[in-house]
């Protein structure tokens, strides 16, 4: 009896949670929709002809870490050369790749080493030669022994000759547009935008995406990817829109990070002693800025920049996401002085507590829950209709918040095919039972690696190109 | 305990159901008759279309989204040029919400013609747009606007004497020997767009005065005047520019290294000079700039030419020496696989 009531007492607690997270996120859905709505208006009288050839338009640093990454550097680099930007250089730093990366690189950009004299503002492992493409003459390529990501975050900062810098992936393609989409934002306030981002999404095959002009772009196939799909939108539409309009935008993913150079000269530049460098530094930001009371804006756009390549095996997102689970846990405790800190603002009131309840707290709830209903199977108490009925509830409320960004992103962007559209809608209800679980999976892991101190990056394999 | 999860469960379920369902729909409708108006606002405006824009450009509004509808309003009326455009832009010019006179701006510039240009360069005159965003649209508007800017370089404010000599890049014949006074103003900012300006002009009076600049004692100022140098003086600077190669800011060596860069051979003889220099910038810099200019790769093959390479190598350290000769390594191969 007592076990029983002790069983039903933790199914309520862990009801109470997924209704007040639900809560949450249609409020962050409703908030979102306000700001994408004014974003798409500022975005239709921007006009960016005259951003794009003006010589007043601030020029910016694209720095590329590469780590391991033959397979999709050349697509990459090529993507950053044709942005329509008036003046902008793109730096790939080589952290001390052990496959082909540097020669991939050399031999399709024609590149030769020259020594360059560098400041060293930012601490960096050794930098063992730079190279420079006599054909393209806004390219540079640091060779540096491997540090880590964050680390050549930095060497890149060092060569960097521009005021704002945007920190990419080695694996995402980008949109022509994605950085006079993003520096419009700047060029408006570039006293008090320190910080911006935008929608990535991610697919099997970035480069074969992004040739699809928008308005007929695909969706890749696979539920594997469709569930990812449908992950980053909600990170992106339902979540970070609302975060960005009230001042508490705290995770600009290391995919696509637009940052003012002085203000990452003031914070210390990214730090190495975290497993990923993204989501820390954007806390530190907010933390600096908001401690010393200064007036900043760190912004989230919907627009669409870039496609990222996906794990397309189980066993790769797991890698991925719990190395995720991991960072988030090592931010969020590292920063825990800004928690329900009113100090910190909408950092300290909302923000910081939102991550800690939905991210950090999450896995504990999600394994009271499991342990619950095989208790209650072993007491005799399970009533399956309830469940089943609680399942589906879960499942399309889930689905709802999916298509309500997906009805967001598709205001703002027209991207996708209508067939892929629905694709998405009908694959949303699914999202909870076959998708979940293996998140649950990984955040399982990367809480416990988190506790036992491990800071490894595991980084999953590239995906198998048919062009390769 | 259980009948009550139950019914909040049915109930939450009905009620999200109903809401995917709903929102399905609602993309899909949405989407096809997206897809079937695509390109729809490149049509000439309606007359109908046109006075329900015309009214709502000229409403008072109080909120964001009427903010937002109201730019939306006077940006399709400017794009079509459409009579009223000129009326409601400039009410909007003058608006309090900078929201909305940067968006006119960028109407007037979208206009172009005549009295757009004067009130672009009023706006800029008087600063109630960002000056930077005014700028953007001067530059590319139709009829140019030179003639009306020239008499800004006497401004008061040095923020228009600033745009006004910044914007006169292009028109070399025009306010040389204002922009020559200019290189003396009190203000800073002043001092580094006229020298940037000058370079683009080709007396002798503008060549003395970027050379005076050279020396002024704010480091942005020496960092447009060494750009300028390169580019007007070519090598009767180098001189001077190599001078600048040990200043105390990284942004000026930086500055000075590329004008050197832009020099090219003409430059060799006092980079060389600078290889012995006590200040160590100075020789890094030097053996940098002759390493990207070809004259070391010229060196590496010619062994009666040694000495001086090992003058350069000293300068330039050990990366750099390992990185020549993996150069030439390249080149030699290559020249293997073409001759093959």
């Amino acid at each position: 009896m007592i076990l029983a009531l002790i069983v039903v007492t933790v199914v309520a607690v862990c009801l109470l949670y997924l209704l007040l997270t639900n809560l949450v996120a249609l409020a962050f859905v409703l908030l979102g929709a306000k700001e994408s709505a004014f974003r798409k208006l500022e975005d239709e009288t921007t006009d960016y002809a005259t951003l794009a050839s003006s010589r007043f338009t601030v020029p910016v640093s694209v720095i590329v870490a590469a780590h391991n990454e033959e397979r999709v550097i050349e697509a990459t680099i090529r993507s950053l050369l044709a942005f329509d930007y008036p003046q902008f250089e793109v730096i790939v730093v080589n952290d001390g790749s052990t496959d082909w990366t540097l020669e991939r690189v050399r031999d399709a950009f024609g590149l030769e080493p020259y020594h360059v004299f560098q400041r060293r503002v930012f601490a960096s492992e050794t930098v063992r030669s730079v190279y420079r493409s006599p054909e393209v003459p806004n390219l540079v390529v640091v060779d540096k022994a491997n540090g880590g990501k964050a680390d050549s975050l930095n060497a890149g900062l060092n060569v960097a000759r521009y005021r704002y810098v945007c920190g990419v992936d080695a694996d995402t393609v980008f949109d022509r547009r994605a950085l006079l989409k993003a520096m419009r934002v700047a060029v408006q306030d570039p006293g008090r935008v320190v910080g911006i981002t935008s929608q990535i999404t991610p697919a099997r095959t970035p480069e074969r995406i992004m040739a699809a002009p928008p308005g007929k772009r695909p969706v890749e196939r696979g539920p594997l990817f469709v569930f990812q799909h449908l992950d980053f939108l909600r990170a992106f539409v339902n979540n970070r829109l609302a975060w960005s309009r009230h001042g508490f935008m705290l995770c600009t993913p290391g995919g696509f990070q637009i940052w003012r150079r002085d203000v990452l000269e003031e914070v210390g530049g990214y730090s190495t002693a975290f497993t990923c460098e993204d989501i820390e530094l954007t806390f530190r930001v907010h933390e600096h800025f908001l401690r010393a009371g200064r007036d900043y804006r760190i912004n989230s756009l919907p627009d669409s920049v870039g496609v990222t390549e996906a794990p397309d095996t189980v066993a790769k997102l797991v890698a991925q996401r719990e190395r995720w689970q991991r960072v988030i846990d090592e931010t969020v405790v590292h920063h825990r002085r800004m928690w329900f800190n009113p100090g910190y603002k909408s950092v300290g009131v909302v923000g910081a507590p939102f991550y800690l309840l939905s991210e950090v707290v999450s896995p504990v709830f999600e394994l009271l829950a499991l342990g619950a209903l095989v208790a209650s199977v072993a007491l005799g108490i399970f009533q399956p209709l309830a469940f089943l009925v609680v399942l589906a509830a879960m499942a399309f409320a889930n689905a709802a918040l999916t298509a309500a960004a997906i009805l967001l992103d598709d205001l703002q962007s027209r991207l996708y095919r209508k067939r892929d559209l629905v694709r998405l809608l009908l694959y949303a209800p699914f999202d909870m039972v076959l998708y979940r679980p293996i998140i649950f999976w990984a955040r399982m892991k990367g809480s416990w690696r988190f506790l036992r101190g491990d800071m490894g990056w595991y980084k999953f394999e590239r995906n198998i190109r048919a062009t390769t | 305990v259980q009948d009550v999860v139950f019914y909040a469960g049915a109930t939450v379920l009905a009620v999200s159901f109903v809401a995917w369902a709903l929102l399905g729909i609602v993309v899909v409708v949405g989407r096809t008759r997206f897809d079937r108006r695509r390109g729809e606002s490149s049509r000439p405006l309606g007359s109908r279309e046109a006075r329900r824009l015309v009214a709502r450009a000229l409403r008072p509004v109080g909120t964001e989204r009427g903010t937002w509808r109201r730019i939306a309003a006077f940006s399709r009326l400017a794009r079509a040029h459409h009579p009223a455009a000129p009326r409601v832009v400039r009410q909007a010019l003058s608006d309090r919400d900078e929201r909305v006179s940067a968006a006119a701006v960028r109407a007037l510039g979208e206009i172009g013609d005549e009295w757009a240009v004067e009130l672009l360069v009023d706006a800029l005159r008087e600063g109630r747009v960002p000056r930077s965003r005014v700028a953007s649209q001067l530059e590319h508007v139709y009829p140019l606007p030179a003639p009306q800017l020239v008499p800004l370089l006497r401004d008061r404010d040095p923020a228009v004497r600033f745009w006004a000599a910044t914007l006169l890049a292009p028109y070399p014949e025009l306010g040389e020997s204002q922009l020559v006074l200019m290189t003396h103003d009190r203000d800073a900012n002043v001092r580094a767009a006229a020298a940037e300006t000058l370079g683009t002009r080709g007396g002798q009076a503008s060549c003395t005065a970027i050379l005076a600049l050279l020396d002024d004692p704010a480091w942005f100022v020496r960092v447009h005047a060494a750009r300028s140098a390169g580019q007007l003086l070519e090598a009767a600077a180098t001189s001077s520019l190599v001078r600048l190669l040990c200043d105390a800011r990284w942004w000026v060596r930086t500055a000075a290294k590329d004008a050197l860069r832009g020099i090219g051979p003409d430059a060799v003889p006092a980079l060389l000079a600078m290889l012995t220099d006590p200040d160590a910038f100075a020789r890094n810099g030097a053996a940098e700039v002759l390493q990207d200019i070809g004259f070391v790769d010229s060196l590496l093959g010619d062994r009666s030419r040694s000495a001086l390479l090992e003058r350069i190598f000293e300068a330039g350290g050990e990366q750099m020496r390992r990185a020549a000769e993996e150069r030439a390594r390249r080149a030699r191969r290559l020249e293997e696989v073409q001759a093959a």
